[in-house]
């Protein structure tokens, strides 16, 4: 599971919460059924009894001990023999297998990382807590640490809950996701209706659903609805019609992702001018504004914007397959 | 050359061995807590801790004499019991710990506030008790400070001068250590002598600081790479 949230939203104070490293307010925390916080009862576990798993953002390694030593740190209560196969066995799932006597400063990012990781989990802890663990690393090692963690995942026993402000990276490697913003929970289930379904605005831009229109319901014929935004008419295909009654205001909302130039006959046309690009790696984004002001994104691949022009108008395409309506 | 009395060496090393040893520990304990601690007042009290290092080490005889002295109000429980401090051996050590604290005190606890509270959270994570993590994670880590400022220490307390005279006189035997002897043999017109005890403190404070810098590079050895350097992925 992912916590999903911009910076200095709480996504680190909940992990800390959940460790025993913070003492949250009110509330309650369990983990299978065991109470870890309650603050109505007074009980307040300390972090060294509720066998958590926690990854630094920055690693947090112990400079002063070998890559070795720092996986054995939590497993001193193993007899000697034990902790050793432990920590080999983790060097190994890690390839760090010839690196157990370095010292983490002479290590890079990521086989730091990856000591992190083992470190915590050789424990075997119930829940492994990630904190940010790509940010502070390249592109290429992060998609290979990416790999890593999903693999680590799929035998490790217990939950993982991972927090990032980076969408796909969270889409990529969780099955749930919980939207924060401002110390506040938007929005938690499955990835996909993260995505499909946001529950509100905030939630909706969040995740990357840059065109959100208000307009008017004018027609509600199941499983279609038709929307007026200005002048133009829309229809789309929502899951649920309940709570839509004509003449009243709907937000609908659709990814740059999916709008495209208009062929002849398409449904959901509707004119607008072309006022900026800014160029990316192979989708470029084009922003255009219809005559009634509304600003819409598209993310159109070069070779077909290569022909589009700022300051002239083109026939854009909403597909009503990929309109969403959005709760308030 | 007459036989030299060889007092004045053996109670400076005691006096700075003992000194070095109470402010080691006193150091370590005050600066984890005022690193760790926020209350009203902390700024006055680390004011008061560094205080010696700025005074003119006769203030800071004068104050123990105040305190210390006959009619101070600790003095006077001492001489009560028939322990008077002033002009004794201890009164050497404590001028000398007071003086050398501050050194100790200001090193430790740069080095306690510069450990990332993130890595004392992973060991707890990792089910270390506080004690163990201490002894086993914020120590050692802070333990090229800690050695910097015991030298420090060692090395200000040997050469204490103006409020050990102060508080303890100048007892050849008892309270003469060897700064203070130097002083006493320039002004009996003694150069010669005084110049052998010069070298011998030289030696010793020298010796001090040339330790200090190869456990410094040796040290550098797991704490100053940068975090990410050197080494490719296998």
């Amino acid at each position: 599971m992912a916590i999903l949230g911009p910076s200095g939203c709480g996504k680190t104070l909940t992990l800390k919460s959940i460790a025993g490293l913070m003492q949250p307010d009110q509330g309650r925390i369990t983990l299978n059924e065991k109470i870890l916080y309650d603050s109505r009862q007074g009980i307040n576990l300390p972090a060294q009894e509720r066998n958590i798993g926690f990854l630094f953002q920055n690693y947090a390694l112990f400079p002063h001990l070998t890559v070795h030593d720092n996986i054995a740190f939590g497993i001193k209560r193993l007899t000697d023999y034990q902790r050793n196969k432990r920590v080999e066995e983790l060097l190994g799932k890690m390839r760090l297998q010839s690196f157990g006597h370095r010292y983490p400063a002479e290590l890079s990012g990521g086989q730091q990382q990856r000591v992190a990781l083992a470190r915590a989990l050789a424990p075997k802890p119930e829940v492994l807590l990630l904190d940010e663990p790509f940010s502070a690393l390249d592109t290429q090692v992060k998609s290979r640490l990416e790999a890593e963690l999903l693999e680590i995942q799929s035998d490790f026993k217990g939950h993982i809950l991972f927090v990032t402000h980076n969408l796909a990276e969270a889409y990529r490697i969780s099955s749930k996701i919980a939207v924060y913003e401002a110390g506040g929970l938007l929005q938690w289930g499955d990835r996909h209706s993260i995505i499909e379904r946001p529950a509100n605005k905030k939630v909706a831009r969040l995740t990357g659903m840059e065109n959100i229109f208000d307009g008017i319901v004018i027609g509600v014929d199941d499983p279609r609805l038709k929307v007026r935004l200005g002048t133009d008419h829309l229809c789309l295909y929502p899951d649920n019609l309940d709570n839509l009654n004509v003449d009243e205001e709907v937000s609908i909302a659709i990814r740059p992702e999916y709008v495209k130039l208009a062929d002849n006959g398409d449904e959901n046309a509707l004119e607008a001018e072309l006022i900026d690009i800014t160029e990316e790696l192979i989708f470029n984004s084009y922003t255009f504004q219809t005559k009634q002001a509304v600003a819409i994104k598209a993310s159109i691949p070069k070779d077909i914007g290569r022909r589009l022009v700022v300051g002239k108008c083109y026939s854009l395409c909403l597909p009503p397959e990929n309109l969403i309506v959005i709760g308030i | 050359m007459t036989a030299m009395n060889l007092s004045p060496l053996w109670i400076s090393l005691k006096t700075a061995l003992v000194a070095t040893a109470i402010t080691f520990i006193l150091g370590i304990i005050i600066a984890r807590w005022m690193a760790k601690s926020e209350f009203k007042g902390k700024s006055i009290l680390d004011g008061i801790f560094i205080l010696p290092l700025v005074l003119p080490p006769t203030v800071v005889g004068f104050i123990l004499l105040w305190i210390l002295g006959r009619n101070g109000w600790l003095g006077a429980f001492f001489f009560e019991i028939g322990r008077p401090v002033v002009f004794s051996w201890s009164a050497t050590v404590i001028a000398a710990t007071v003086v050398s604290f501050p050194l100790m005190y200001q090193t430790a606890r740069g080095a306690f506030e510069q450990i990332d509270s993130n890595i004392e959270d992973a060991a707890r994570t990792l089910g270390a008790s506080e004690w163990n993590i201490f002894w086993q994670v914020t120590t050692p880590m802070a333990w090229p400070g800690i050695a910097a400022g015991t030298i420090l220490a060692f090395a200000r307390s040997l050469g204490e001068f103006g409020a050990t005279l102060m508080l303890a006189g100048n007892i050849p035997g008892r309270t003469q250590t060897i700064p203070v002897a130097i002083y006493f043999l320039v002004e009996g017109g003694r150069q010669k002598q005084a110049l052998i005890w010069v070298l011998v403190i030289l030696l010793i404070s020298f010796v001090s600081i040339v330790a200090l810098n190869y456990w410094k590079k040796y040290q550098r050895r797991f704490s100053s790479h940068p975090i990410g350097e050197v080494v490719s992925d296998p």
